[in-house]
């Protein structure tokens, strides 16, 4: 009942917001899809990975001649690949946001200018459709924005993070 | 006449002719004795018959007289007939309202509800394939406002029966044969459904009812998906089939026809408009190319990791090619000869990626041109026309609104598609760069590490 309910509330506001509000939920869908991948990554793949790499760079012979420096090198870019993979599409998304908001917006303003024209500006019932279409998609857009804003800095950083404490475990002094 | 003129002709001849006729004059003075004794009784015939004459006028004046006076008299009695009748019709109306009492109201409350009942059917769905429904009713409208006559039982049963008819029918769908006007003004008969009182359907088109009666092929259809739905709602028997129903009974349809299509949209922008969607073109286009190509690329590169030979068919390859071909170089050089290698590749690898970037970046900002140049045409529109009439603003205002819904709608796919692009890009060029030192050093380690 309550499930019902919140899907009627959920229905008729995607009603009011017009088609722009699914780019939205696309956009914000694919967002999160992301950064739940990525904090996933963090706390489970990475670990493991993280370790091989260790582990691979502890059984070597020597670790101080140039063909050692370059072998760290790549095994640090590849776990940094990884690390970073998809980062800069949520920073991408979260770009995105705002401006399908936007679009919502402009399309909202000419629905509404659309019934001013076929019905003079004293309408303001049949213009309110148009106002509504022009203003929730700006909301869901910034709030969409919001939503992954903070994540995605956290994400980059923590990548960022992870990269250095993996550079600094590969010591080459021993 | 004659003898006066022979008489003349003698008395003429007279002066020339010799006195030894005179014997002839004689004669001629008797004659002309004669002739006036002769003329004399004449004259007296024609008084005699003049006289008789008038006296028979007179008599026919007086008869004339006696009946002009009998029609008048006739005429006093009509009028005074007609006033008498004048009386008798009042007094008989009031004698009549006077019976028909509390009944008169009623009537009015007939009158004025039979006139509501005439303007529903007119406009109903329900009358296109119940002809005729409109006589029955037209005539207890006549009826009950013509204040001599009453309407009879039978017509005033006319209205319920039309209401009921009305009520029932509106929960019905029905398919018939019916003559409609196409968009090119031609008519054909064509196998029509009516939606209850809401709708009107056929051959996969939505039609509408014009106020003279006539079903006409809407303008301009509605969306793809109701379209759509309309062969199958029509072949089915039974059970339920999806249609779109206009509630408003063809007022929402009507509303669609003066929507711009796509293209109208699209045109509104102006040359602004069609500038940002070019560019939009150019740059999804290349970003597809560009995808296109580093996903094989990437492919291959994979596929060269996992393999021990270089292959020159990729970017990968052709850098461990460079170690093959100099294996007893020195470290430095080799390291010299690998970033010559690796600078080579990366231009082909971030092809295209700038100028997506630049017209993501740009198309909103032709957007905002449009917008400016669209509210410029719409001051100019004021300046001419003044605020009163807001279409001679509204193609300034849609070019502004357009304009920017274009930008936005260039710069989103562009931005996604250029973060795409350059995820790709980048990860092949993080393997060239940081990975393929380490690859040759683990082969090399191999190598080496056996020999050493």
């Amino acid at each position: 009942m309550l499930l019902n309910q919140a899907f009627g509330a959920i229905a008729q506001f995607m009603e009011r917001g017009g088609d722009v509000l699914y780019m939205i939920l696309a956009v914000t869908f694919i967002m999160w899809v992301l950064i739940i991948e990525r904090m996933w990554y963090f706390t489970l793949e990475f670990k493991k990975q993280k370790q091989r790499v260790v582990d691979a760079w502890e059984q070597r012979h020597e670790r101080k001649s140039w063909y050692a420096h370059k072998i760290r090198t790549a095994m640090i870019s590849e776990i940094n690949n990884n690390l970073t993979s998809g980062v800069s599409m949520i920073k991408t998304l979260v770009a995105v946001c705002p401006l399908v908001g936007l679009l919502g917006t402009v399309t909202g303003m000419i629905e509404v200018f659309d019934v001013m024209a076929s019905q003079g500006s004293s309408n303001a019932r049949a213009m309110a459709a148009g106002v509504s279409k022009a203003t929730i998609p700006t909301m869901a857009g910034m709030v969409a924005a919001l939503s992954g804003v903070f994540l995605s800095t956290y994400i980059e950083r923590r990548a960022a993070r992870e990269s250095e404490r993996l550079e600094d475990s590969l010591t080459m002094d021993h | 006449m004659k003898k006066i003129l022979t008489a003349a002709a003698l008395i003429a001849g007279f002066s020339t002719v010799t006195q030894a006729q005179s014997a002839d004059l004689n004669s001629l003075l008797n004659k002309v004795r004669e002739g006036r004794v002769a003329e004399s009784s004449e004259h007296k015939q024609r008084e005699a018959e003049f006289a008789q004459r008038r006296a028979e006028q007179q008599q026919m004046l007086d008869a004339e007289r006696r009946t002009q006076a009998q029609l008048e008299a006739e005429s006093a009695r009509l009028e005074e007939q007609r006033r008498a009748n004048e009386t008798e019709i009042t007094a008989q109306v009031q004698i009549r309202r006077d019976r028909l009492g509390q009944l008169q109201e009623l009537f009015g409350v007939l009158q004025q509800a039979a006139g509501d009942a005439k303007s529903v059917i007119q406009t109903s769905h329900v009358s296109v394939d119940h002809a005729d429904r409109l006589t029955g009713i037209q005539t207890l409208v006549d009826k009950a406002s013509d204040t001599a006559e009453l309407p009879s039982l039978d017509e005033i049963r006319a209205w319920p029966t039309q209401m009921m008819l009305e009520a029932i029918e509106s929960g019905k769908v029905v398919t018939f044969d019916k003559e409609v006007r196409g968009v090119d003004g031609n008519t054909s008969t064509i196998k029509l459904t009516r939606i209850g009182d809401f709708g009107l359907v056929g051959e996969g088109k939505f039609y509408t009812l014009k106020n003279d009666g006539a079903v006409e092929e809407l303008q301009r259809q509605p969306a793809g998906r109701f379209m759509s739905t309309v062969d199958s709602f029509q072949s089915a028997t039974s059970g339920l089939a999806a249609i779109g129903v206009d509630p408003s009974r063809g007022q929402i349809l009507n509303l669609e026809v003066e929507k711009p299509t796509l293209m109208e949209r699209v045109d509104q922008g102006g040359v602004v408009g069609y500038v940002t969607l070019s560019l939009g073109a150019v740059g999804v286009f290349l970003a597809v190319v560009q995808f296109l190509y580093l996903f094989a690329v990437k492919a291959k590169v994979s596929a060269q990791m996992k393999s021990s030979t270089p292959n020159t068919n990729n970017p990968l390859g052709r850098v461990l090619a460079v170690y093959a071909n100099n294996k007893n170089v020195d470290v430095e050089t080799l390291e010299l000869k690998l970033d010559e290698a690796i600078l080579k590749e990366t231009p082909a690898l971030e092809r295209f990626l700038t100028i997506i970037k630049l017209i993501s970046a740009v198309a909103p900002l032709f957007g905002l041109l449009g917008t400016v140049t669209g509210m410029i045409a719409t001051f100019q529109a004021i300046t001419l026309f003044g605020t009163g009439d807001p279409t001679m603003m509204a193609s300034g205002i849609s070019q502004a609104l357009v304009t920017t819904v274009e930008g936005l709608v260039v710069a989103i796919p562009t931005l996604l598609l250029h973060a795409f692009v350059a995820g790709a890009s980048k990860s092949v060029i993080h393997v060239l760069e940081e990975q393929s030192a380490g690859i040759i050093a683990v082969h090399a380690e191999k190598e080496h590490g056996h020999a050493a």
